[in-house]
């Protein structure tokens, strides 16, 4: 069967407060669309001929359909044919959702997101098996790895058409469960991370983004990389946990960083331009598996960066990391691959879908 | 009680429910007093958008100006202007804050930095660029808001504003209430960039986009852009996503709307049901604080009709008077 | 002391006192510092016509170079001013008010009414107007009429360096809107103007010459041409008294209806496009209240209804000449000077 690529591209990544406490990039909608263009035309290149789109009001799509238009009325040929999802849109996460789910039983090979951690963790959510092919397009973006969309595009390509053996062309994940049960009604909330659980003591979502160190309190990880931004830098500063590796790492803060006797003072890019001082109190390996209770009895939970839930002294929370939650396309390993089998010295054979 | 999660001690969640019930209660009653005849002219209503008016004006002073909008009257209540004298207004009677002069669009007190709704769609922007550098001139730190819609955000008043903003380094706020509906045409259809963000980024400020059906989203957000203005930083923009509860203008049978829209909108997006529920679960307030608060709005809403109905109306003597200031 | 100085210098003088004076008073205005930003001079250019130069050597930045757009600066003066600084802001050239009236006329015009009595707001908005620099139509308007028609605002237009001085001063410190007229074929004429402060009063006009034969009314650029017609009719043995308005809102009512009701006979003389302005109605105003007085019908000279032509030979015929004003005196004058006759 020809391969088919879902996409899910979030016009509203990229929108928060970080972007007025720090100078954190906004991506015009219109280049987001760029990016898609360009992601389109490497998956053609490697012979995709159908892909799935998310529906959005937020104008990508528009955008993308006429740079499609502008090169076919050129008579140019170098994009797949463009299909959406039909679904009801509502401007909200639970649009990724509800499309991500579609798309896996439509049958799709492997899913392009264009977003944030934000994204791509409600995309991990309904994703199941298949693959995810990660742009980043937000704002601290530890997940997604940044690199040319083209090249990602490219190594997706390559990957469904089967000219890379799964075992090279595809990675597996970690990924952080959250189950908090509630204290008056009993009732069990589960949600979960793909890079970073933090707990802070204010108890409000408010305007989601994290910026303030002076409520961090505990932090999970499901990798510690010393080169990514956000809250998992804190964790990659102290202790690399590759992504690569079995279980994560737990980090403990001081409640306003200073200098107190045990105390360790970190520098860290919380937010893109953003270095904070935090106190360490702790650190250690969070083994796959192991259930952790926090120490914080009250506050709100961050995933990935943003609060989500919030948690009274009622209330309990414990948290435990995944090996092998869901898969990813292995862009640097596609590539290397395609480069040392010579992949792209031939014209590929179109596949088209019977979609 | 249980300890205290929000940013705000409980008096002031206290006053912001307060303002938003107030804000609530009074549109509720004008469309209840508009479709019996009481009150003359155009009436548009803010009723479902009090979180972004109470979030943002919770960080403002009386030396801070805010320019409001045809659809302006939840922003007068937030910044303090008086019930008694709104209402009156818009009953057109004499003793109202303009002296029956303006009318629902154009209530304004200056004293309470409130330079008057406005019903000429994008006009407050360049208004709200002088306050500002009035502000900067004098050193007062004082900011100005100007309150747009999704719709008035295409006026050239309002982009030329941005750049101004941005040239001078004005501390203005630019809001951008989004409900979707410019009148009736839908805003997806005529802002061709999409994105509020993207047109902040394109005059080279910040932009935010936040829930505006959420008062701690919009109260954080607000909160920042204002400290960031006040200390020099400069304009930003910041869109608030929300709902309007009823008509374009009152009279309005919304037939532009999707069947069924208005009902989940109110049964999911009520930012004030989405305040009360919060602070009642968090243990802060108890509902029976909430319902005190309620009864109080209501005496006040139902006091400020009767004095508004039992307040003389203009004479012809007023008809000539305050076109200048000397003449 | 008094010495000759132009109209140019004379508003220059204006603004520079009254900044001294008051620390509220700001200029702002497209390139009335000019090169703000550039790797040249400073102070560049003083507004296009260079009426604002030398200012930001004194004053620094309370004068503002603005981007090229009148709705956002222009309102902004407005805002400013209902927020207690007294903005001067620099329309360049008055045509221009078409891309911002909205903040002039609904906006700066109405918040007193409108707000009940309670805003002030202590703008003024200057700029040249008039033709007879070949400028062409969207440089050259004398828009006055469309000013005046605006409760509201006050319309000053001055013919002299004299006038233009001590009516900027009194615009400024005024608490109304002030649109002030400057035509910019009088820039370089000099007369005595007094070195120190001075205001002159609104709604006062100005009775430039006493005749008791026929009364010409007029203000601006077309005050002279008057005054050369009153000059050619003298001669003639013909005494005409010429007011120069100098204030067209307010205006002075009462100077013009005692004239007439001396002289009998009536010219009003407007820059303007003829219908529905300055002088239509003026000339309203005197058949409404001084009727009885008239010994022949009233004259009105104004330019035509057409915008304003840009070849020298036509724009020539377009403004009101002294002899077009002396032909209609000497209608007055004629036996049959009350026959209807349709303005040119």
């Amino acid at each position: 069967m020809a391969p088919v690529v879902g996409i899910v591209a979030n016009p509203v990544s990229a929108r928060d407060i970080r972007r007025v406490v720090a100078n954190a990039t906004s991506l015009q909608i219109a280049d987001r669309a760029n990016i898609l263009l360009r992601v389109l035309a490497a998956l053609h290149a490697c012979g995709v001929r159908d892909v799935l789109m998310m529906p959005e009001n937020g104008g990508i799509r528009a955008h993308v359909e006429r740079g499609m238009m502008r090169a076919r009325s050129r008579g140019e040929d170098i994009y797949p044919a463009l299909h959406t999802v039909s679904m009801p849109v509502t401007g909200t996460v639970a649009d990724t959702h509800h499309a991500t789910a579609e798309m896996r039983r439509a049958g799709v090979s492997a899913l392009v997101v264009l977003g944030g951690d934000g994204t791509h963790r409600a995309v991990a959510a309904e994703c199941g098996t298949v693959p995810i092919a990660g742009i980043s397009t937000g704002t601290n973006n530890a997940f997604p790895e940044h690199r040319e969309p083209t090249i990602t595009g490219l190594a997706t390509g390559l990957a469904v058409t089967g000219r890379v053996p799964p075992h090279i062309a595809f990675s597996a994940n970690k990924r952080i469960d959250v189950s908090l049960v509630s204290g008056a009604t009993g009732a069990t909330v589960t949600e979960m991370a793909l890079v970073d659980v933090a707990l802070v003591t204010e108890r409000y979502i408010g305007a989601r983004a994290l910026w303030r160190t002076e409520n961090f309190r505990e932090l999970y990880v499901t990798f510690a990389d010393p080169e990514v931004i956000g809250m998992s830098a804190i964790a990659g500063l102290l202790e690399p946990v590759g992504r690569d590796e079995s279980g994560g790492l737990m980090v403990r803060l001081s409640p306003d960083g200073d200098c107190r006797k045990g105390v360790t003072t970190l520098h860290a890019p919380i937010a893109p331009g953003m270095m904070a001082r935090v106190g360490i109190t702790d650190w250690r390996r969070m083994p796959a598996g192991v259930a952790f209770v926090p120490e914080v009895s009250a506050g709100s939970v961050a995933l990935d960066g943003e609060r989500e839930l919030s948690f009274s002294e009622r209330d309990r929370l414990s948290l435990t990391l995944r090996d092998d939650a869901f898969r990813t396309v292995n862009v640097a390993a596609v590539m290397r691959h395609a480069g040392q089998n010579r992949l792209l010295t031939g014209t590929p054979v179109p596949v088209t879908a019977a979609f | 009680m249980a300890q205290n999660p929000f940013p705000l001690g409980k008096d002031e969640l206290l006053k912001a429910y307060r303002t938003m019930r107030t804000i609530r209660e009074f549109e509720e009653r004008l469309h209840v007093d508009f479709a019996k005849g009481d009150i003359p002219g155009f009436v548009h209503l803010y009723a479902g958008e009090e979180a972004c008016a109470t979030g943002i004006m919770m960080h403002l002073n009386d030396n801070d100006r805010i320019a409001s909008t045809h659809r302006g009257h939840g922003h007068c209540i937030a910044k303090g202007v008086d019930v008694h004298a709104m209402m009156a207004e818009i009953y057109g009677r004499s003793t109202g804050a303009c002296r029956g002069k303006g009318g629902s669009m154009h209530i304004a007190d200056l004293s309470k930095g409130m330079m008057g709704a406005n019903g000429i769609l994008g006009a407050g922007a360049p208004l709200i660029c002088g306050a500002a550098l009035a502000a900067k001139v004098r050193g007062d730190r004082g900011v100005g808001i100007t309150f747009v819609g999704d719709g008035a955000s295409n006026q050239g008043t309002f982009l030329e504003s941005l750049n101004l903003a941005a040239v001078w380094n004005l501390p203005v706020v630019f809001v951008v209430e989004n409900n979707g509906y410019a009148e009736s045409t839908a805003m997806e259809w005529a802002v061709s960039c999409d994105s509020y963000v993207d047109r902040a980024t394109g005059f080279g400020m910040p932009g935010v986009t936040v829930d505006g059906t959420d008062f701690f989203a919009v109260y954080e957000a607000a909160g920042e852009i204002i400290r960031r203005a006040r200390d020099g930083g400069g304009p930003a923009l910041l869109e608030c996503n929300m709902v309007r509860f009823y008509g374009h203008f009152e009279g309005d049978a919304q037939t532009y709307r999707a069947k069924g829209e208005l009902e989940a909108i109110r049964a999911s997006r009520d930012c004030l049901t989405i305040l009360s529920e919060r602070l009642v679960e968090a243990g802060v307030i108890g509902r029976d604080e909430l319902q005190a608060v309620d009864r109080e709005v209501n005496a006040l809403i139902e006091d400020a009709v009767r004095a508004a109905k039992a307040a003389p109306l203009p004479v012809a003597e007023d008809l000539l008077r305050d076109v200048y200031v000397s003449y | 002391m008094s010495r000759k100085i132009s109209m140019k210098q004379a508003i220059n003088e204006a603004l520079d006192l009254e900044m001294r004076r008051d620390p509220t008073v700001i200029v702002m205005g497209e390139d009335i510092v000019g090169g703000t930003g550039a790797q040249g001079e400073d102070d560049a250019w003083g507004g296009v016509l260079g009426v604002t130069k030398g200012l930001y050597a004194k004053h620094g930045d309370r004068l503002m170079d603005t981007p090229l757009s009148e709705s956002a600066y222009i309102g902004a003066a407005i805002g400013a001013a209902a927020c207690g600084l007294r903005p001067v802001a620099e329309l360049m050239f008055l045509d221009f008010m078409g891309v911002c009236f909205d903040q002039i006329f609904n906006q700066a015009a109405k918040f007193r009414y409108m707000f009940g009595g309670k805003a002030e707001t202590p703008v003024v908005i200057r700029g040249m107007v008039g033709a007879g620099f070949r400028a062409a139509a969207q440089h050259s308007q004398m828009l006055t009429p469309l000013f005046t028609h605006i409760p509201g605002l006050k319309v000053v237009c001055p013919s002299n360096a004299y006038d233009a001085k001590g009516l900027l001063i009194q615009s400024i410190r005024d608490n109304d809107p002030v649109i002030f007229c400057e035509h910019k074929n009088l820039y370089g004429l000099e007369c005595e103007v007094p070195a120190e402060s001075y205001a002159i009063p609104f709604g006062e006009a100005n009775v430039l010459r006493d005749g008791d034969d026929v009364t010409i009314v007029s203000y601006g650029l077309t005050v002279h041409r008057a005054m050369e017609a009153a000059a050619a009719l003298a001669k003639d043995g013909t005494e005409a008294e010429v007011i120069d308005l100098r204030t067209l809102s307010p205006i002075d009512w009462d100077t013009i209806v005692e004239s007439v009701e001396r002289t009998g006979r009536l010219v009003v003389v407007d820059e303007a496009h003829p219908r529905c302005n300055l002088a239509t109605d003026i000339a309203a105003f005197v058949g409404q209240n001084a009727f009885g007085a008239l010994k022949a019908g009233i004259q009105m000279v104004t330019a035509p209804h057409t915008p304003v032509p840009f070849s020298p030979s036509l724009e020539d015929l377009y403004v009101p000449s002294a002899d077009s004003i002396a032909s209609a005196v000497r209608r007055t004058l004629s036996p049959k000077g009350a026959s209807p006759r349709i303005a040119a």
